[in-house]
């Protein structure tokens, strides 16, 4: 190693890492759960199959996206609720009514 | 982290409702319970609809003629008629399934012949009518209408059970009815396959592209942080923890990778960041066969306060440079656009351009360690030898693709104001050591920054400048606060006008009703005085 003058190491001045504090408009947008979610009410609303499974699929890229546990959960679960909601409107209702008679 | 969370919270509930998503689930359970109700009633009056059908059709065939010819626009919902055998009428066949009505009729009655070669032609005709057959909707029909409406599978199954001889007749509507069956089941859940077939590629592809990315971010960590290398040399902490066996790198998210190095002369640290492709995201992923992107690492060095001088500079590509010098704040307050180099000596390629307070900051920022270390061509360069001009394109090539920006400036618009900020795109794991020569660029240019010092011509043009920047900020700064403390006093005077207003009306309503009460009084003494007189 070379001598100490030469050498650009301080030891002394070195400080531990501290994360920056992020301002939340500088946070990147979640917009794979938001689109969920729009799927989701549609595919409730309108009884749109498709619309289901694609909420599912975004779901799914949020899921695989999602940085800050807490927060990002509350949104796909909203999407994933939707989702599922509409699953049981397109096909559980028709089998609910056989069972019915 | 906790100090992220409850802003993006915010942020969020923002963006959805301005109750978050307690609203959101309120809406999702009266939507279910809405649709539950939707539901049972349609269900309930189809039901009573079909039973009241059929206890008619029992009773005759004219009734039934006429309910049919109602109900023709609805031919989903309508039963197999019993009477297509002995009619075998092509126009109500079309309104049934006929395979079940072959399946129904006994199958070594000589009638079958004649039945099926009904049932080819029905079958070929209303196809279109054929794809409205949907299984879930017989699912709702009382018992004993199942005996006349058997899925097709029964009909399958009841066929091999015919003797020989018919079964030669059958066979031709078979290979029809078969195959259009299992298309078109699997046609009606093509939705179904296709969706879940992604989702299953895509959580293999999540657990493949994180690999992917666990191993690009690791490679470099090996090749540039591990023991004996660049930063291990030049930084004596390397790791976001604390300690020796601290981990090099932090992990945000999937596809962001973070590298903390600190305890070097004149920076307190330097932050790297990795933001690699969104490997493990499968639309992402698709979409960037769209638009290619690429793996890009971020060097933040945080100066010295006493360390840096006035420099603000760039050096980017050529459209990169111009957007940098538009949408960067200190470099479109202090910098421009330099047009060209110095003349006389090695400059950087055609593909760059330089950004630059002044021109003495560049031409002493890029020195010719740098043009040759990184080779960013030169045309000066160029004409003079042969030779080198080979070499420098190939070392282009080699070196100069993986750059994408620096940007070096002691104004910048963070919690740090003087930052050296580096950008370079990241090659694949196994050619890492192409870009060696940049990544030796960074302590290179804190220790040329570190003690860099301007000369007194250059400082007191960009003090100057600064000053003029400081105050511009600091009258808007000014205007800004004298805005809100007009905007304040235009309130309250609002306020006060509100105020004096209600107690006008009050005001006026009291004095109107002295006035009447004073009229009245001068009415009266007018009749007094009359009765006076």
């Amino acid at each position: 190693m070379a001598s100490s003058g030469n050498d650009p190491r301080q030891p002394s001045t070195a400080k531990p890492y501290k994360p920056q504090p992020v301002h939340p408009d500088n946070l990147p947008v979640d917009y794979s759960g938001f689109i969920a979610i729009i799927f989701g009410v549609a595919g409730v609303m309108f009884r749109y199959k498709l619309g289901s499974w694609l909420a599912l699929i975004f779901c799914a890229q949020s899921l695989a996206n999602m940085r800050n546990l807490e927060t990002d959960l509350k949104q796909i679960s909203t999407g994933f609720m939707f989702a599922v909601m509409g699953m049981v409107t397109n096909y559980l209702s028709p089998a609910r009514a056989a069972v019915k008679t | 982290m906790a100090n992220r969370r409850s802003p993006s919270s915010r942020f969020f509930s923002s963006l959805l409702s301005p109750r978050g998503d307690t609203l959101l689930y309120l809406i999702a359970l009266v939507s279910i319970f809405s649709f539950f109700l939707h539901h049972i009633s349609i269900s309930a009056s189809a039901d009573s609809h079909f039973e009241g059908f059929e206890l008619e059709e029992e009773d005759d065939d004219s009734s039934f003629l006429l309910l049919q010819s109602s109900l023709s626009d609805l031919p989903r919902r309508s039963p197999p008629p019993p009477t297509t055998l002995t009619t075998s009428s092509h126009p109500e066949s079309h309104h049934g399934p006929p395979p079940n009505s072959n399946s129904n009729s006994n199958p070594t009655s000589p009638d079958s012949s004649d039945s099926d070669r009904d049932l080819k032609t029905s079958t070929v005709s209303s196809s279109s009518s054929f794809e409205f057959w949907d299984e879930d909707e017989f699912e709702g029909f009382p018992a004993e209408e199942t005996v006349t409406v058997t899925p097709p599978e029964v009909a399958k199954d009841a066929k091999p059970n015919t003797p020989d001889e018919t079964l030669t007749l059958t066979a031709e509507p078979d290979e029809i009815t078969e195959p259009i069956s299992l298309t078109k089941r699997i046609r009606s859940y093509s939705i179904e396959i296709t969706c879940v077939l992604f989702l299953i590629l895509f959580t293999v592809n999540y657990f493949i592209g994180r690999k992917e990315n666990e191993t690009l971010a690791l490679a470099w960590a090996a090749k540039f942080a591990s023991k004996d290398t660049i930063f291990d040399k030049n930084f004596s902490l390397l790791g976001v923890g604390e300690g020796d066996d601290s981990p090099l790198l932090l992990k945000e998210g999937q596809n962001v990778f973070k590298f903390y190095a600190s305890g070097r002369r004149f920076c307190q640290g330097l932050l790297a960041t990795m933001e690699l492709k969104s490997r493990h995201d499968l639309i992402s992923r698709l979409y960037n066969l769209i638009v290619p992107c690429q793996d890009e690492i971020t060097f933040e060095v945080y100066m010295n306060e006493d360390c840096m001088d006035h420099v603000v500079f760039g050096l980017a590509k050529r459209k990169a440079a111009k957007a940098m010098q538009k949408e960067v704040v200190d470099l479109q307050r202090f910098a421009n656009l330099m047009a060209s180099g110095p003349n006389g000596r090695k400059w950087v390629a055609d593909e760059f351009t330089v950004i630059t307070e002044s021109k003495e900051v560049a031409g002493d920022l890029i020195t010719e360690t740098v043009v040759d270390q990184i080779c960013l061509l030169l045309s000066k360069w160029q004409k003079g030898s042969e030779h080198q001009q080979v070499f420098g394109e190939k070392a282009f090539e080699k070196f100069g693709k993986w750059f994408i920006s620096m940007h070096f400036s002691d104004q910048h618009q963070s919690t740090h104001r003087k930052m050296l900020v580096v950008k370079f795109a990241i090659p694949d794991a196994n050619h890492m050591a192409e870009m060696t020569r940049l990544v030796a660029l960074v302590p290179y240019y804190i220790d040329l920054i570190g003690r860099y010092k301007l000369s007194s011509q250059a400082r007191s043009k960009t003090e100057a400048a600064r000053s003029k920047v400081a105050q511009e900020v600091y009258k808007e700064l000014q205007n800004a606060r004298q805005e809100a403390l007009q905007r304040k006093k235009a309130e309250r005077r609002k306020m006060m006008e509100e105020a004096e207003s209600k107690l006008n009306a009050e005001a006026l309503r009291k004095r109107e009703a002295k006035e009447r009460a004073r009229q009245l009084k001068k009415a009266m003494p007018k009749i007094k005085m009359s009765r006076g007189a």
